[in-house]
């Protein structure tokens, strides 16, 4: 039996040896381009092709593998990455299990990891596992406020919770327990229901029978149209607010005129067009969009752009490390650690990221605006003051 | 719970339901002719939904290009298969049935496409893209494993549905899509909103409940496929040509499946593995009827909507776990109905 | 015992290369961490050899079994502060439970409802882990320590191999332990149906959930491993689509063989990986290929080579060394032999109806110690039915049947075997697979009583010796000596009538029943049987059989019963029936 297994082994050191270029910083990359989560995994690969080239001096190589939104095989690949291609930087994945997977293989081989899910968990508490860890896309928290803040401003006083029953909904709906009631808001039901779900009706029904004066749907790109249908089917008129897991236009285009009038908060890259010129990120975000519709042909979804982001902050700690240390080595990858806990002011698609010991997500109020649906497109919410 | 939210679920319900009857009637058709459980039939579902979708996008569907590579591989599995045995008329067929029809159809719908033609043309077009896959699909699957058991033909049949996943993730994306209702808007019946769509998805699948009876009762074909169904080597010994009764077999799969993707495509967004989920309720409505009768499958299916739709309401989390248990007291009473020695000589 | 040896070597060559790989300079890291993937697939693909490829069961859901190992350590160990080491007993007893309860519900499932019945808990466990809070939903529960020996974590991918690699070594011993021994014959027995298992008191249901239970235990096993490696757990590993894989493995690897499983897992596993080296090279994009090229795989497997591809292997490696016999192996207990000439069997109107049919019309007759009694009559006539009531295979509608006095009707066929009846079947049943000696061990079920994990264990080898020394005496009794140790498979239809009685000699039975054993043999075969019959009634045996061959059963027989649509006309010595003018008319002038 193992003769047979050789056999395929060394069949196989041809594509090991074929894909060791050489070049000296070296980027893995994770993410689910199939399995559920493929409608984020998909933007994401199609990223990675203008990721920068170079910095420093230094030529940069990335290696990206398809996890299937399977843990297992995420951690697989990274350990892969780490043992054979010797990356200095880890980024991934596109679902909370897979990341949450990938935090203790960063942590124990000592790499610099960003990681592309806005679940808390990553990385928080602060520990000493976590201090490699790096998060590009917004606390649930900073949204979550921005919601409660229009809430509170256009009068809503009852609020329907109906989200998703993984980690992004439960993340949102500690979120919303946490900053809604805070304003004066209620939280008067909460439902919750699957990506695959045929047919939301049920639950909607529920959210509904306490008259709420809106109702937050926390799911992700085309699956959230869905449950906003739904409740318009069931004749409710009042406000529909979603989450920034709806940034792609896919969203609009599945959703028609039933989305008309839907908020939701998001990064400012997603309507970076549209961004006052003194928005700090307004440059990066439309450099991001023009960069990945010509290489791509097809609209950007926000969720690639937290790819962008990863390599962004993450690259902005190889300078001061390459001082230190050569690629490549766990000192280089320390010093990059260090490098990228102390950075300020990184200005990135998503936002401007700061980072301290004890916080490694780093975004502000910058990173965040809403955005409202209004004859098939995107609009800016002015943020109440 | 007030009995008009009772109403609107069992509305729900029946709606999914019809769409599970059509599923589960045709596993039931199925296995009847060729033994084999066909847990793909969900693609077909969501195959045409995408088709439709990308056809009124106005841009090509991943389908078109699907056809021709099956069409392409079938027939050079068949020539390998055959190898010196060929005849040149066979090599004409599968050249003009399996090479040049499908090339038709894909140039077909690129000159098509763009120009948008409406609704009724999309359908004829999804049909006509479709429903060659069935025959293709049991040719280079199936056909080969004719006499193994019905197990090893489920193994296999799990095999196709994950090639056929894969396949469609390449071909579609991993986008959702919806599509255009056939019947916009609704209308009030007591309490109750009634969408016109949901009373098209309803008398389509009557429609073709019908066509199945009127099919098996009435036409040669249907006969012929009865009597594969009853005894496949009397159905050979009479001259019934019993590897063409499969390739029909699946042409009606494909034809049903296409049509409930048509239907389902307005109601919910429909992902290129969505087409799982679907078929799998469609087959524990087949199971809880035995997988013989198709009455009471299109019974057990409107059951098993209500239960997911009232189990969503009362426990939303616990909806599949509620749906796909059911199936094993099912099982048990079914196994046990067959007697405790019914003597099973089944090989892998 | 030198021959045993050699037939051990390549095993272990291939164990120590297994043990030396990670060792090995220049092995990239990752091929080892491959190399613990492997493993870890290999126990849940080798407890699917047994219950598929051996015990005839399909399951789609092992993965499931797989999550209730890791979750099991994975809660103890985060919430409860266990050492994950203590947890394995846990683990191993959440795993247990659960496959009891659905195996008591499921395993007796037949044919292709069981794997249905997988599918459908498969589905529902994924629901299930993904939907309680306590196991963290579907994102799972992480942070979950590694193994650690004195201190040390076992992180790095060379050492955490070792662990990995044992548990399978362990699995695979027990394994082939336990198919190389009574329990394991019996189970093997299990794949050609249930009723020649029975017959020899071969308890099915039991059987059945045995091999279940420990398919689960192993898929736990590894899901206690894969939750400290992994050091996170999350549903998705234990869905359908991870079920399905596993299936494949043991598809491909060869589900008849238990090394086929671990064959299969390193094919699967290295395949993975290299597809998605090698596919976006060859096509030039990603996407979901993995899963079109697996799905081919399974069905190319199933049309071009049904029994996987270890058969393939094992043609290459040295021939297994034949059972050995222990000669001076303490002989099994006998039982004792009815007196002859008093009534053994009474058939006292028997009836049995179908519907509105008769089959068999208020049939009385009784067989006396020592006799060959004949039951004849033409085509449906009711014999196979007769025949069926006295196996235990069907129940009587009305009337009795009494053996030594004791009722038979009503009793199970195990029931019927455990005092003292065997039978052989109209359709040959042997399991083509095992060996002549092996098929005929099954008949001595009832005269030893190694259990599952006595058979493991390798506690069983005296009695284990003793039922081979029988299984060897009665093959020679009947004259095939000289082919115990082929495949049943390979014999001639003849031959595997005569094994068939030897197999029911092993039973030590006082009455035998044979069902037509004459059809379908050429002339120089039912001399050979006729002579067989005979020898044995000579040395004690009472022996019924039903038989289509009029000659055969006028040659052979004391005593015929005549039997035409379902009612006895007659009855008497052969003679006497051959000149009764009822059963000239039945035969000559009526329905043939």
């Amino acid at each position: 039996m193992s003769r047979k297994i050789n056999v395929l082994l060394s069949a196989a050191v041809w594509a090991f040896t074929a894909s060791a270029a050489s070049a000296q910083i070296k980027v893995g990359i994770t993410v689910s381009q199939t399995g559920p989560a493929a409608a984020l995994g998909i933007p994401q690969k199609n990223t990675v092709a203008q990721l920068p080239k170079e910095i420093a001096g230094q030529t940069i190589e990335y290696t990206v593998l398809d996890d299937a939104t399977d843990p297992t095989k995420a951690v697989a690949n990274a350990r892969k990455m780490i043992s054979e291609n010797k990356i200095d930087i880890l980024i991934g994945s596109s679902a909370t299990p897979a990341t949450v997977a990938l935090v203790d293989v960063a942590a124990e081989t000592k790499t610099p990891y960003c990681a592309m899910v806005p679940t808390k968990a990553v990385i928080f508490p602060m520990d000493d596992k976590r201090k490699w860890v790096f998060k590009a896309p917004q606390n649930d928290a900073i949204m979550a406020e921005a919601l409660a803040d229009h809430m509170a401003a256009a009068g809503i006083k009852t609020v329907s919770f109906l989200g998703y029953t993984d980690g992004y909904g439960q993340g949102w709906l500690d979120e919303v327990n946490e900053s809604f009631p805070k304003k004066g808001i209620k939280i008067v039901a909460v439902e919750r229901f699957q990506r695959t779900d045929t047919s939301v009706t049920a639950q909607a029904l529920k959210v509904l029978s306490p008259s709420p004066d809106a109702v937050l749907v926390v799911a992700s790109g085309t699956v959230a149209v869905l449950p906003h249908k739904t409740l318009r089917e069931q004749g409710f008129t009042k406000p529909i607010y979603q989450t920034h897991g709806i940034s792609t236009m896919e969203f609009v285009r599945v959703g028609g005129k039933d989305v008309e009038g839907t908020i939701f908060p998001a990064g400012p890259v997603v309507i970076a067009n549209l961004l006052p010129d003194s928005h700090p990120s307004k440059a990066a975000g439309l450099a991001y969009i023009k960069q990945y519709e010509e290489n791509n042909k097809t609209p950007f979804a926000g969720f690639g752009a937290h790819l962008a982001d990863c390599a962004t902050l993450m690259l902005a700690g190889v300078k001061p490390a390459l001082a230190k240390a050569k690629p490549g080595t766990d000192e280089f990858r320390a010093a990059l650690r260090d490098a990228v806990e102390t950075s300020k002011d990184v200005v990135a698609a998503h936002g401007v990221y700061s980072f301290s010991p004890t916080d490694h997500a780093g975004l502000d109020k910058r990173a965040r605006v809403l955005i409202k649906v209004e004859g098939g497109k995107w609009t800016l919410v002015p943020e109440p003051q | 719970m007030n009995s008009t939210i009772a109403l609107f679920l069992a509305q729900d319900g029946i709606i999914n339901g019809a769409i599970y009857a059509l599923v589960g009637v045709t596993l039931v058709l199925v296995f009847a002719v060729t033994r084999v459980i066909f847990v793909p039939q969900g693609e077909f579902i969501a195959w045409a939904a995408l088709t439709v979708a990308a056809l009124e996008a106005g841009t090509v569907p991943g389908t078109a290009w699907l056809l021709m590579v099956l069409g392409v591989s079938a027939a050079v599995l068949d020539c390998l298969r055959a190898g010196r045995d060929l005849t040149l008329r066979e090599v004409g067929t599968m050249a003009i049935r399996d090479i040049a029809m499908p090339a038709l159809l894909l140039g077909a719908v690129i000159w098509l496409a763009p120009l948008k033609p409406g609704l009724a043309f999309n359908m004829v077009l999804t049909l006509g893209l479709l429903v060659p896959m069935g025959p293709l699909i049991y040719r280079m699957a199936f056909q080969p494993l004719a006499d193994a058991s019905v197990l090893t033909l489920l193994i296999a049949s799990i095999g196709v549905h994950f090639a056929l996943v894969g396949l469609g993730l390449v071909f579609f994306g991993a986008e959702g899509v919806r599509t255009e209702p056939l019947l916009g808007g609704s209308f009030a019946a007591g309490p109750l909103m009634v969408k016109w769509q949901s009373i098209a998805v309803l008398v389509a699948t009557l429609l073709v409940m019908l066509g199945l009876y009127g099919l098996f009762d009435r036409t040669m074909l249907g006969k012929a496929l009865r009597a594969t169904a009853i005894n496949r080597l009397g159905a050979r010994l009479v001259g019934i040509p019993v590897a063409s009764t499969g390739r029909i077999a699946f042409a009606l799969a494909a034809i049903i499946g296409a049509v409930s993707g048509i239907l389902i495509g307005p109601v919910t967004t429909i992902y290129y593995d969505s087409g799982f989920l679907i078929g799998l309720k469609g087959f524990v409505a087949a199971i809880i009827a035995g997988l013989t009768s198709y009455p009471l499958t299109a019974l057990a299916a409107l059951f098993v909507g209500l239960l997911e739709s009232y189990s969503a309401f009362f426990a939303s989390a616990f909806k599949e776990v509620i749906v796909f248990s059911i199936i094993i007291p099912v099982l048990l009473w079914r196994s046990l109905a067959s007697g405790p020695h019914h003597d099973d000589d089944e090989e892998v | 015992m030198a021959a045993g040896i050699k037939a051990y070597l390549p095993r272990l060559a291939v164990i120590l290369a297994i043990a030396a790989f990670p060792l090995i300079p220049g092995v990239p890291e990752f091929w080892v961490t491959l190399g613990g993937y492997i493993g870890l697939s290999s126990l849940v693909a080798v407890g699917l050899v047994l219950l598929t490829g051996v015990g005839g069961m399909t399951s789609f859901g092992q993965a499931a079994f797989v999550g209730f190992g890791a979750y099991t350590t994975a809660v103890l160990t985060t919430k409860f502060g266990f050492s994950p080491w203590a947890t394995l007993p846990f683990a191993l007893l959440s795993t247990g439970l659960m496959a009891l309860l659905i195996g008591v519900v499921t395993a007796k499932l037949s044919g292709h409802y069981l794997p249905l019945g997988t599918i459908a808990w498969g589905i529902s466990f994924f629901y299930l882990f993904g939907n309680i809070e306590a196991l963290g939903r579907y994102d799972g529960i992480s942070g979950l320590p590694p193994f650690s020996i004195a201190g040390h974590a076992l992180i790095d991918a060379r050492v955490i191999f070792y662990p990995i690699w044992i548990a399978v070594l362990i699995a695979v011993v027990l394994s082939e332990n336990l198919l190389d021994s009574r329990m394991g014959r019996a189970l093997r027995a299990l794949r050609g149906g249930s009723i020649a298992a029975e017959s020899f008191g071969v308890d099915t249901a039991r059987a059945k959930l045995a091999v279940f239970v420990y398919a689960a235990l192993l898929a736990g096993v590894s899901g206690w491993l894969y939750a400290h490696v992994q050091r996170s757990v999350s549903p998705s590993p234990f869905g359908i689509g991870p079920g399905i894989e596993y299936l494949l493995m043991a598809v491909l690897g060869g589900s008849g063989y238990v090394v086929g499983g671990v064959l299969g897992a390193g094919i699967v596993t290295v395949l993975k990986d290299q597809l998605q080296n090698i596919l976006p090279k060859l096509i030039g994009t990603g996407g979901n290929f993995e899963s079109i090229v697996f799905g081919i795989l399974m069905v190319a497997t199933l049309q071009l080579a049904r029994e996987g591809l270890w058969p393939f292997i094992l043609r290459l490696l040295p021939k297994t060394a034949d059972k050995i016999i222990d000669a001076a192996a303490v002989p099994l207990e006998h039982r004792t032999p009815p007196e002859r000439g008093q009534p053994l069997l009474v058939v006292d109107r028997a009836r049995k109806t179908f519907g509105g049919l008769v089959a068999v019309n208020d049939v009385s007759f009784t067989i006396n110690g020592g006799e060959i009694v004949g039951v004849i009559g033409p085509n449906g006539a009711g014999k196979s039915t007769l025949f069926n009531l006295l196996t235990g295979v069907l129940e009587a509608s009305a009337g009795e049947i009494r053996y030594r006095g004791e009722r038979l009707d009503g009793l199970p066929a195990r029931g019927i075997a455990q005092r003292g009846i065997a039978r052989t079947f109209q359709h040959v049943k042997l399991v083509a697979s095992m060996t002549v000696l092996e098929n005929v061990a099954i008949g001595a079920h009832l005269r030893t009583r190694p259990g599952v994990i006595a058979s493991m264990l390798r506690l069983d080898r005296r009695e284990e010796a003793r039922m081979i020394a029988e299984a060897a005496r009665q093959l020679q009794r009947v004259g095939l000596g000289e082919h115990m140790h082929k495949p049943a498979g390979s014999l001639a239809l003849g031959q595997q009538r005569i094994a068939e009685i030897a197999r029911a000699l092993c039973l030590d039975p006082a009455l035998l029943l044979l069902d037509e054993p004459a059809a379908g043999l050429r002339f120089a075969e039912k001399q050979q049987l006729a002579d067989l019959l005979s020898r044995l009634r000579a040395e004690g045996m009472t022996i019924l059989l039903v038989e289509h061959d009029m000659d055969f059963v006028m040659r052979l027989t004391d005593h015929i019963v005549v039997l035409v649509f379902g009612t006895k006309i007659a009855e008497g010595t052969p003679d006497a029936i051959a000149t009764n003018p009822q059963v000239l008319e039945a035969y000559l002038g009526g329905v043939e």
